[in-house]
């Protein structure tokens, strides 16, 4: 069950923060 | 056995079955479907399928375009209402693979628009069955985690809802990076990246469907025990939902949530242009870009923070702060603009976008609050025609008035603040719908034998 979890956080958790990663990246162009 | 696998009984979690696992499920679904707020990064290149490089005779205009995501929005809303009863019956996993049929399906379909350049094939590819996907996708989990998580109702429905908003995070730079990898001199890469994306996304909504489970009708979380303290606006009854939407209190919530949406969304829409020209010269169309996208991490944010927040100061309590700290912020930014303070400016926003996000996420556990869990999903559904009606409304509203007043003399930097004077009106209104709410009366409460309330 724990295997289970940790797998399924990670497939939704990963693509996220590469999303959030991306998206802070073009948002400190504001503050430039 | 396909038939087992998409049966309501076969979903029913096992005793011992650990809650936390549904909610990456239901993220599964509305991560996806949340591309469709990053569905402008197509619109330019969509412009450009012939010319390749510019807009050639023959090619597609941007109103054309447009076209495609409002018809998607308004399919949500409809496609919400009318499949709502049936997601409530039939159970999440059907609903979740049918809305992932629909929206990678929708992909192909649009795809297939796109090689025979065929307008009318990427309306009703993405537009009507891609839109059909959004709504039924929408709903699909949100009863489910209400009854798996009947303790914090808002915290789970807020974090499957964050999803939607976090969706166009990732979708923005993916559809970015698709393109560029599949350009090539005779095409710039839309149709292989909708090829692509509808089967990326068909798969990944798929591990939401596989892992989905529905509690047992008795299940209860461990150690928690219902408060036997009356709460004036929080029922133990349910409402049908061919019931919940003839009382007042359905129509209340509606324009709550349309008058939140249409205060958010205009504003959203006009972002980019809106920050350059109150800045004149001081704001890059890259840093623009970089506004828009720390807006929408704060409507991510704000759909998990505030729904969070409601399980603690209530439902109702909530949206008094989204309409009254709403009207503070709308009717300071204009000073703020003349005043030059940049700084203050993006602060005000993002707290007003993160209370926009934050309106879509709460009102699942409004509905359960003032409806019972019995029917919500499909109420939750119908009450999603505000949105189609507010996605029509906010961006009409916003361009309009500044158009209005630019062609009236108006100097640019300052043709927004009439607007935001607008948006405190819609917010007062959203303020006096949610003042006036009542619980529902006891004649609508759905009755142990299986019969509704009596009628009004």
């Amino acid at each position: 069950m724990k295997t289970r979890m940790l797998v399924l956080w990670l497939a939704v958790g990963i693509p996220l923060l590469w999303g959030v990663t991306k998206t802070l990246e073009n948002a400190l162009k504001l503050f430039h | 056995m396909t038939s087992s696998l998409f049966d309501r009984e076969s979903t029913i979690a096992p005793p011992g079955y650990n809650r936390f696992l549904v909610p990456p499920a239901a993220l599964a679904v509305h991560l996806s479907i949340g591309q469709a707020y990053a569905f402008s990064t197509f619109n330019l290149p969509l412009t450009k399928l012939i010319g390749i490089s510019h807009a050639a005779p023959g090619d597609w205009k941007l109103t054309e375009v447009g076209w495609t995501f409002s018809i998607a929005i308004v399919l949500l809303g409809v496609s919400a209402a009318v499949f709502g009863r049936w997601v409530e019956r039939v159970g999440p996993r059907l609903s979740m693979f049918t809305a992932a049929l629909c929206f990678g399906g929708g992909f192909l379909v649009a795809a297939m628009g796109l090689h025979f350049h065929l307008l009318w094939l990427l309306y009703l590819g993405y537009g009507v069955l891609g839109g059909c996907g959004l709504g039924i996708g929408y709903i699909s989990p949100v009863s489910t985690l209400i009854k798996w998580f009947p303790d914090r109702p808002g915290m789970a429905t807020g974090m499957a809802i964050m999803g939607f908003g976090g969706g166009a995070l990732i979708a923005a730079p993916l559809s970015l990076l698709l393109m560029d990898h599949f350009k090539t001199a005779a095409s710039n890469g839309v149709l292989e990246t909708f090829v692509t994306m509808g089967v990326i996304y068909f798969m990944f909504m798929m591990i939401g469907v596989l892992a989905v489970r529905v509690p047992a009708a008795d299940w209860k979380p461990a150690g928690w025990v219902p408060s036997e303290r009356p709460q004036q606006l929080v029922t133990k009854a349910n409402v049908l939902v061919d019931v919940a939407w003839r009382t007042p209190q359905f129509w209340l919530l509606w324009g709550v949530l349309c008058m939140n949406v249409t205060a958010g969304i205009g504003v959203l829409g006009q972002a980019s242009p809106m920050i350059q020209e109150i800045f004149s010269g001081a704001v890059s169309p890259a840093a623009a870009a970089g506004f828009v996208g720390l807006l929408s991490l704060f409507n991510m944010g704000g759909r998990f923070f505030w729904a969070a927040t409601s399980d603690y100061i209530g439902r109702r309590n909530t949206y008094m702060v989204f309409f009254l700290f709403g009207i503070l912020l709308y009717s300071l930014v204009p000073t703020l603009g003349h005043l030059g303070a940049k700084g203050l400016f993006v602060a005000a926003f993002a707290v007003v976008i993160s209370m926009y996000g934050g309106g879509f996420a709460t009102i699942p556990a409004y509905l359960r609050d003032m409806f019972g869990t019995m029917n919500v999903g499909a109420i939750h559904g119908r009450l999603l025609t505000a949105w189609s009606a507010a996605g029509v409304l906010g961006p009409q509203l916003v361009n309009y008035i500044r158009q209005f007043q630019i062609d009236h003399g108006v100097a640019r930097a300052q043709a927004y603040s009439i607007t935001m004077y607008v948006m405190c009106g819609l917010l007062l209104i959203g303020f006096l719908c949610n003042l006036a709410m009542r619980p529902v009366n006891d004649r609508y409460h759905h009755r142990a034998s299986g019969q509704a309330g009596l009628r009004p």
